[in-house]
């Protein structure tokens, strides 16, 4: 292969472009040729030289671009602080008007104190319009008759120990099962 | 870290930090890019902008079917050609001087290189770097394109011939070209 056949080979070598066999045909070129050597330096040099042509970026530039990005609406407004503080500020506030929701709408509802009334009446002071529970029996589902049987209980202590004393009373478990009774002292320190 | 393609399919999302990363990674190699395509600082800046925002116009249709950095490049290479045509570039400009090369293809010129073995270790002069930029900008702008993109910013040929939408074998000649007019134009400055 002549020099002028092996020219653009020699510049593909250069930029480590080239196939293994236009990689050996050079080099055994070059081993032989003076001339195609020199050019090989000169390639080389010339590819170096475009990396020389470079210029500061402007400390502007940026802001520059992103305020024109930014006017034509292409890139979203950064974040203002005030707005981060605003968020975390909510989390409390949707907190407590979550709790405020629920007591709004919880079934009972806030009570008001009933002083002079049986505890049975202080169910349905939570709609004032709703009938009452002993006036409309009908309207109370098992549910609710078990709450206000269990508030006869609290408004009763006497009625909380008519059964017995304690340590005869079955412990609710689910299912049914009762752990055995714990014995009054020490009953399981001596294993 | 995320990959270029991610940052660019967040930013689409509406992610503005994705959009601020890419920049941070590549604006530098754009406005020199723009610099060594336009020969000229100011038109760098203006065209490098009109990059970004190209860039960041496309995100909506963008897909990440090849290197962020490929498609990058496309766009400024289309900015800066664009830029060139509404100015002043009207194509093949510089033809190979005759009498700037030597025998055999070797060139009068004496480029530098205190160290013949590496002769990319050199220590390039103002005047001489002047000189360089002058020829670069006289280049074709299809060879000065795929030139500087390959030993400017590190393109392969193959990621050349992406960026330029030619084949590989035009990358190669066209790079072997360019090569031989920035010889033969810096042979006729030094020499004359």
């Amino acid at each position: 292969m002549d020099c002028r056949d092996i020219r653009e080979a020699i510049s593909v070598c250069v930029d480590g472009e080239a196939s293994p066999g236009e990689a050996a045909a050079v080099r055994e070129h070059l081993a032989f040729c003076e001339r195609c050597r020199v050019l090989e330096r000169q390639m080389r040099a010339v590819g170096a030289g475009v990396r020389q042509v470079r210029g500061p970026v402007p400390d502007r530039f940026r802001e520059e671009v992103f305020a024109r990005l930014e006017s034509e609406g292409v890139l979203p407004k950064r974040k203002k602080v005030v707005s981060t503080a605003w968020r975390w500020a909510a989390v409390p506030l949707a907190a407590a008007a979550g709790l405020g929701l629920f007591l709004l709408t919880s079934r009972e509802g806030i009570r008001e104190p009933v002083l002079s009334e049986p505890a049975t009446a202080r169910v349905g002071t939570s709609a004032p319009d709703a009938p009452s529970p002993q006036g409309n029996g009908s309207a109370l589902s098992t549910e609710d008759r078990e709450m206000l049987a269990m508030l006869d209980l609290l408004e009763d202590p006497a009625a909380f120990d008519a059964g017995g004393d304690a340590e005869g009373m079955d412990l609710l478990v689910p299912g049914g099962s009762a752990d055995p009774p714990i014995p009054p002292q020490g009953g399981r320190s001596g294993g | 870290m995320r990959t270029d393609e991610e940052l660019m399919l967040l930013f689409r999302e509406g992610s503005r930090e994705s959009f601020e990363e890419l920049f941070t990674r590549h604006h530098r190699a754009v406005v020199r890019f723009a610099w060594r395509m336009t020969g000229d600082p100011s038109a760098a800046e203006e065209a490098a902008q009109e990059i970004f925002l190209r860039i960041a116009r496309a995100a909506p249709t963008y897909h990440p079917t090849a290197k962020f950095t490929t498609w990058m490049y496309t766009v400024a290479r289309r900015t800066t050609l664009n830029y060139l045509r509404d100015t002043k570039e009207d194509g093949e400009k510089v033809p190979i001087h005759p009498e700037g090369e030597g025998e055999d293809g070797v060139y009068p010129v004496q480029l530098p290189g205190p160290d013949d073995r590496n002769p990319e270790q050199v220590v390039w002069e103002a005047q001489l770097t002047e000189r360089f930029r002058t020829a670069l900008g006289e280049l074709p702008e299809g060879h000065r394109a795929a030139f500087v993109l390959n030993r400017g910013d590190g393109l392969s040929y193959e990621e050349v011939a992406q960026v330029l939408g030619v084949t590989v074998q035009a990358v190669k000649t066209r790079i072997f070209r360019a090569r031989e007019m920035l010889l033969s134009r810096l042979s006729k400055d030094l020499s004359g």
